[in-house]
């Protein structure tokens, strides 16, 4: 059933996967190739798949809020919590699927673009539990027109304080391993929990915020 | 006869509009009409029962059930054609299908396809090309091809041409031929119910005026004409509207058998269901 809403949602976004398809290959090398791969292909895979995401999930929830869907839907035996939980399946699918690609792209031309390390694969996926982790209930309490501008706002700043950051860390002789002063295999394994408890979390205050909605 | 639906106290508060204490049953094998003037309470009353609008009180069975404490078995046995669709407009026909059909347990594909070929839908066409007329009909192949019990539909007529109305007609009476179905059909046109309505439920500014079968609404009440000199402070009392002119008056009444004795000389006709509502509701107050 959940499975099925999220094939709903990939089919609201089928307008823009080819092009988003292309961009996940073409946008990691370009941003690795520009920054001298300083970070180990953490920021143009955080980037690209930040993008991607935004990308996708605005065009998904623009046609949700526009045709009203969700209220049909939610008049069928699709229960709210399903469709809520649908929302972060879908952002999880395009996740993997932009590192399937990441990953065949890299094998492809290693010497622009560097394998992810499991680390950086798990902080990525942190920073993108975290900004669709509190982006998701905001659009749920207050509607996509409110809530866009923010998110908006949010994706516009990332390329401009990413590298930033990651310049400041490298000036200081700071690598994000260093960071953390506890075992390798817990620090691999660190983003990963808190992803999915942020995940969790998110998804525990969207479902109640959606399930007191008046459609 | 078998209570499909009980509605029971339902009561939802927004800033502008409240439902009040709405209470009212269906029964199975009934196509049960639901009037209201537009704003009087209708699409939040059907909201209420699918689920989209939360009540603040009161309590909605269906087949004894609470719905709200069933919902996924209970909505299973709904047929729902809401008023401009709900549909992803940007999907196909086979797209939107595709998303709503595995929401239901027992849909059948078979009865599905023979819906769309026989409504002339093309499976690849963009939902947003259709008619009004067309997306009507698709939202009818959806609705029936999961071989519900209780069809709940709000305001399906509006917006129509005459001919698909009637075609929209002709389709809940073959609905009904199958044992054990029911239908709740809300419109403002109270037309379309002269042909297929059993039971009149009306509502005005969130409160449910009436709840009658239609035969005896129509038989009990009377459209009476005549001239001003048949009127006076007590055979004005018998009428539930009244609009006098310089010369005569038209009202309408539910005690059909007083005017007879009381007003000699008049004309007694059968109303519509329209003039009924019109009487309850107040909305034609314009002297003639």
């Amino acid at each position: 059933m959940i499975f099925d809403l999220v094939k709903k949602d990939v089919i609201l976004a089928k307008r823009y996967l080819i092009f988003m398809l292309v961009f996940a290959i073409g946008a990691p090398l370009y941003i690795e190739i520009q920054t001298g791969s300083l970070s180990g292909g953490f920021l143009g895979f955080v980037i690209t798949v930040l993008f991607v995401l935004y990308m996708l999930f605005n065009t998904v929830s623009m046609s949700e809020d526009k045709y009203q869907g969700p209220a049909l839907l939610s008049a069928t035996p699709y229960t709210r919590s399903a469709l809520v939980k649908a929302k972060y399946i879908f952002i999880l699918l395009i996740f993997v699927v932009s590192y399937i690609i990441y990953s065949i792209t890299s094998a492809l031309v290693p010497t622009y673009l560097p394998t992810l390390n499991i680390l950086t694969l798990g902080i990525s996926l942190f920073l993108i539990a975290l900004y669709f982790g509190i982006i998701i209930p905001l659009q749920y309490q207050f509607g996509y027109e409110k809530v866009r501008y923010i998110s908006f706002f949010a994706i516009f700043i990332t390329p401009f304080v990413f590298p930033g950051i990651l310049k400041w860390l490298h000036s200081n002789n700071m690598s994000l391993q260093m960071m953390l002063s506890i075992p390798q295999g817990i620090q691999d394994l660190l983003p990963f929990l808190l992803t999915i408890l942020i995940g969790f979390l998110s998804m525990a205050i969207s479902i109640r915020i959606y399930s007191k909605k008046d459609l | 006869m078998k209570t499909v639906l009980e509605v029971k106290g339902l009561k939802k508060d927004f800033s502008n509009f409240s439902l009040q204490d709405v209470s009212f049953s269906l029964q199975e094998g009934c196509i049960s009409g639901f009037i209201g003037v537009n704003g009087a309470g209708k699409t939040t009353t059907i909201k209420s029962i699918l689920g989209l609008v939360l009540k603040d009180a009161g309590s909605i069975k269906l087949f004894g059930q609470e719905i709200d404490q069933n919902e996924r078995e209970l909505k299973n046995h709904i047929g729902i054609v809401l008023d401009d669709g709900y549909f992803y407009e940007n999907m196909t026909i086979k797209e939107m299908k595709n998303v709503f059909a595995p929401a239901y347990s027992n849909w059948d594909e078979a009865v599905y396809k023979s819906y769309t070929e026989r409504f002339g839908l093309q499976v690849n066409q963009k939902i947003s090309t259709l008619s009004r007329g067309m997306r009507m009909k698709y939202a009818i192949a959806l609705a029936l091809s999961h071989h519900a019990d209780l069809l709940i539909m709000d305001e399906p007529t509006s917006g129509l041409d005459p001919l698909v109305r009637s075609e929209l007609m002709d389709i809940l009476l073959e609905f009904m031929q199958e044992e054990g179905k029911t239908v709740f059909f809300s419109t403002h046109i109270t037309s379309d119910l002269d042909k297929v309505a059993d039971v009149l439920i009306l509502i005005d500014k969130g409160r449910i005026v009436l709840n009658q079968e239609k035969d005896t609404l129509l038989d009990t009440h009377g459209l009476i004409k005549g001239d001003k000199m048949a009127l006076d402070d007590n055979t004005r009392k018998l009428f539930i509207s009244l609009h006098e002119t310089r010369y005569g008056f038209e009202g309408v009444t539910n005690q059909k058998s007083a005017v007879r004795q009381q007003m000699k000389g008049v004309l007694i006709e059968r109303p519509t269901i329209e003039d009924i509502m019109l009487a309850y509701v107040g909305g034609d107050e314009d002297d003639l």
